[in-house]
């Protein structure tokens, strides 16, 4: 079930994933562009302000009134941070023709409005619209302060900003609320036109059947661009083990205690590249036969969630949990105690074979979820021919004990960041 | 022994219905063209059911959250519990508790008759001790403390509490730290064994499996019990609220609201025509092709995190409306004033015929997925609605029939819950 990759331009890449079972098709543009705090404001509003309006649609009940008549077609605009880059989504998910009352062109009609979109954004003069940029610059404040209230997303966010302080990884992938506020109609323009010239493209399709002459309009619509310094996104750096282990502790008026920690990893890459690495990390913190589960809530009752979080491509990994506060040092103790097992190699059997079994499951439910076969593959853009779910599968069971245990060696304690709620006044 | 009926659905596929003898309903979804299963056991048990009697007994109420106090203990058994067994077939096995139904459900894509093996043996073997249940009131207590913090759940509650002064609606589905201190093993057994009564539970699964296959594997698995009487105390709302308006403070950095309508109910369930006509009169008073939502967002009113939702159950009924806003208030009088409108101008004709060819898109979509397959099984079975009546309905509702169902709407008995950010000392 190897996906189908066709050239569609400098640095385009076009990828038709067939899979007969769903009663939709999917199509992605995925963007890629280095992650700066100078552009990535600009950028992270891009999938937004271009699935709001277009030439042909310039206003967005207009828009949304047309997607409503495509059997309520959904557009997928979204701004991820795959390791030192910014991944700029852009997509439409839309009912196959056979489906519709009367046998619509559906599918026809969502890939030009979804070209319309990216290709022909509603601007003049080198400019989107003022009512336009100000309501997306609005809507990106909001969500980002929304990232305060919720605590458990703030708390992880404010730990990966303290490890890498300073270095790509360490801005915020939609910007700051500053950065956001200084974006006009004239620079989201020229982020569109620099995001079509110089960004890493892949076009995923999702479907049962190709969309006809899709591929060919996108590879029309990349030749007309003169495509230049096309990013290569090779770069991606790693944190070293910290000296000493940091603490930084954050006040506020809130019930429950949010405790993240930080690990360095001596391994990072690809798939291929970590999979002992991935595995430690279930073992450690995933499902619920984990050591973290099982010990830190389940015997010690101290959290209702306690688990992992990978960034395979930077070596690096979180473990977060809701705590009462008082048993901040326990809880503490206690990962670091599961992790000198994993280290250890005291992990049992049962652990290790648990996580493969479950690991390989969820592999293979990939199959049959479009969105997630997308992202799979939209994630994957450090090689050239990732492997699919089914072959990373394989992979998976040849990992060892052992390797894993070697992995476990690797990784460091560097960062705790503590969220406490304020101290009651005497 | 089984009673089996077929349903065809409009988008090639179908699925069966089957009654145990216990009374048990089981409904079955073939998708042989997928490679993973989802299942559900689950029973018509939830948080709002803190009063009744079995079999004509003694009527008893059992303290707030333990519906869902008994989710998290079900997993436990005296050989451990059902989390590992999962594990050993590398399935991802969950459960939830809602106002109505408490669900135990797993996906996998290998070892299914395996998996369900377990799925049907632990929900059926209830294993509580003393300690056990000790252990779990430090878990949820911590549970409870993380939504105490969550501006989403808050302010849905805080509309609730104010809208309902009598029916159970109003109450937090994982109770408080104080209330679930009075649960015991007893309590908790007492419970299962009038909810968990196979004439009470339902088993859905959709995917990649054979129907007669489940259906054998049901049968010698599931234990006979003779079936139950449940009553549960009706509880009699008057169409007023306590108060129209609420506020918390928050660590938030937007204020959060919820604004709802309560509505007058003359019989406790609502029927499918009902919730079919309020979704599409949601969807044409503030779905994203409305003049509404393009005005508030406009104005700078509301962001994506917007939405509708006809929140009904048994003895309850809302017309909800939620999302972040500076201005929950202008929202509001917003949304008054729509509703207004439609019902002095009617609806605008062109739009309902798109709503319509929406509502129906999402039909479709959501039986592309197997999880959305075995949910919309789930929703049959808790509602007693055959699944593909839905769509018939859809392609024979009429704008009258719609617009005549925003008579039920009245300022008076709303409520706008308001979470606020709590300035950082």
């Amino acid at each position: 079930m190897l996906p189908e990759t066709v050239n569609l331009g400098e640095g385009v890449l076009g990828r038709f994933i067939k899979n007969d079972r769903f009663n939709t098709t999917l199509i992605s543009f995925n963007f890629y562009l280095p992650l700066r705090e100078e552009t990535v404001a600009n950028n992270a509003l891009l999938p937004f302000v271009l699935t709001t309006c277009s030439d042909k649609y310039p206003d967005f009940s207009k828009l949304n009134y047309k997607l409503t008549r495509l059997y309520g077609a959904n557009l997928i605009s979204s701004c991820e941070k795959i390791g030192d880059y910014q991944l700029l989504k852009v997509g439409i998910s839309v009912i196959n023709d056979k489906y519709t009352i009367d046998e619509e062109d559906l599918t026809a009609q969502a890939c030009e409005l979804l070209c319309d979109l990216i290709f022909r954004p509603k601007a003049e003069n080198g400019e989107f619209a003022l009512e336009d940029t100000e309501r997306e610059k609005r809507k990106a404040i909001e969500h980002i302060k929304g990232e305060f209230s919720e605590k458990r997303i703030y708390a992880k966010k404010r730990l990966i900003e303290e490890m890498f302080k300073g270095s790509a990884f360490g801005i915020s992938k939609c910007g700051t609320v500053e950065q956001v506020e200084t974006v006009t109609g004239k620079s989201l323009y020229e982020a569109w036109q620099n995001m079509l010239k110089s960004g890493f493209v892949r076009v995923n399709v999702v479907s049962s059947e190709m969309p006809k002459g899709l591929f060919e309009a996108v590879s029309e619509a990349f030749s007309g661009i003169g495509r230049e310094n096309v990013t290569d996104c090779k770069e991606n750096t790693c944190l070293a083990p910290a000296e000493n282990v940091r603490t930084v502790t954050e006040n506020m008026d809130i019930t429950q205690g949010k405790l993240v920690l930080g690990f360095t990893s001596k391994m990072s890459g690809t798939d291929r590249e970590t999979l002992s690495l991935s595995l430690m990390c279930d073992i450690f913190g995933g499902g619920p036969y984990s050591r973290l589960f099982n010990n830190v809530r389940e015997k010690l009752s101290l959290c209702y969630y306690c688990a992992v979080g990978l960034v395979k491509i930077k070596g690096f990994l979180t473990v977060d949990c809701g705590i009462d506060p008082k048993n901040e040092e326990k809880a503490i103790k206690a990962i670091t105690d599961q992790l000198f097992i994993m280290k250890k190699g005291m992990f049992t059997d049962f652990e290790f074979e648990s996580a493969i079994k479950s690991t390989k499951d969820s592999l293979k439910t990939y199959y049959d979820s479009q969105s997630m076969l997308d992202m799979w593959y939209s994630l994957k853009v450090f090689e050239e021919n990732p492997p699919s779910p089914e072959e990373l599968s394989e992979l998976i069971s040849k990992v060892t004990r052992e390797d894993v245990c070697e992995a476990a060696k690797g990784i460091e304690l560097h960062t705790v960041y503590s969220l406490k709620p304020c101290e009651v006044e005497k | 022994m089984i009673k089996k009926q077929y349903f065809e659905g409009p988008f090639g596929e179908g699925y069966v219905k089957a009654v145990h003898p216990t009374g048990l309903e089981i409904y079955i979804m073939e998708k042989p063209n997928f490679d993973s299963a989802h299942a559900v056991f689950g029973t018509k048990y939830g948080s709002i059911d803190t009063v009744f009697s079995k079999d004509g007994g003694e009527e008893i109420s059992v303290p707030e959250g333990i519906a869902h106090f008994l989710e998290h203990k079900l997993f436990e058994s005296e050989e451990g519990d059902a989390f590992t067994r999962f594990a050993a077939t590398g399935a991802s096995a969950n459960a939830y508790t809602s106002f109505d139904r408490t669900c135990y459900l797993f996906t996998c894509g290998d070892n299914f008759y395996e998996n369900l093996k377990i799925l049907l043996d632990f929900v059926q073997h209830p294993y509580f001790t003393q300690e056990t249940v000790e252990k779990e009131q430090g878990i949820i207590g911590q549970e409870i403390g993380m939504y105490d913090d969550n501006a989403g759940w808050r302010v849905m509650f805080n509309m609730l509490k104010n809208m309902y002064s009598e029916h159970p609606v109003r109450i937090d589905i994982a109770g408080t730290v104080e209330s679930i201190a009075q649960i015991d093993a007893s309590l908790l057994y007492r419970c299962y064994e009038t909810f968990y009564n196979p004439s009470n539970m339902f088993i859905c699964i959709a995917g990649n499996v054979d129907a007669d296959k489940i259906l054998k594997q049901i049968e010698e698995e599931v234990i006979y019990y003779p079936p139950v009487e449940i009553s549960r105390k009706e509880f009699i709302e008057n169409e007023s609220v306590a108060n129209t308006y609420v506020e918390q403070e928050l660590s938030v950095a937007i204020p959060a609201f919820c604004y709802g309508y309560k509505q007058k109910i003359t019989t406790p369930e609502r029927s499918l025509k009902t919730k079919v006509c309020m979704s599409l009169l949601l969807e044409l008073i503030c779905g994203e092709a409305s003049p509404l939502y393009a005005r508030l967002v406009r104005e700078g009113l509301i962001n994506d995190e917007f939405g509708s939702e006809y929140f009904c159950g048994r003895g309850y009924a809302t017309m909800l409306f939620e999302g972040e806003s500076t201005d929950p208030k202008r929202v509001a009088e917003e949304i008054d004033a729509e509703i207004n409108r439609i019902r002095e101008n009617g609806i605008d004709k062109k739009l309902f015929s798109a709503v319509k060819c929406g509502m129906y898109g999402d039909a479709v979509r959501r039986m592309g997925s197997v999880v959305g397959s075995a949910m919309s099984l789930v929703e049959s079975a808790v509602s007693g609605q055959e699944l593909y009546e839905e769509i018939k309905l859809l392609k024979s509702v009429t704008a009258e029939s719609v617009v005549k169902r925003l008579v039920s709407f009245s300022r008076e008995n709303s409520v706008l819950s308001v979470i606020v950010p709590k300035e950082e000392k």
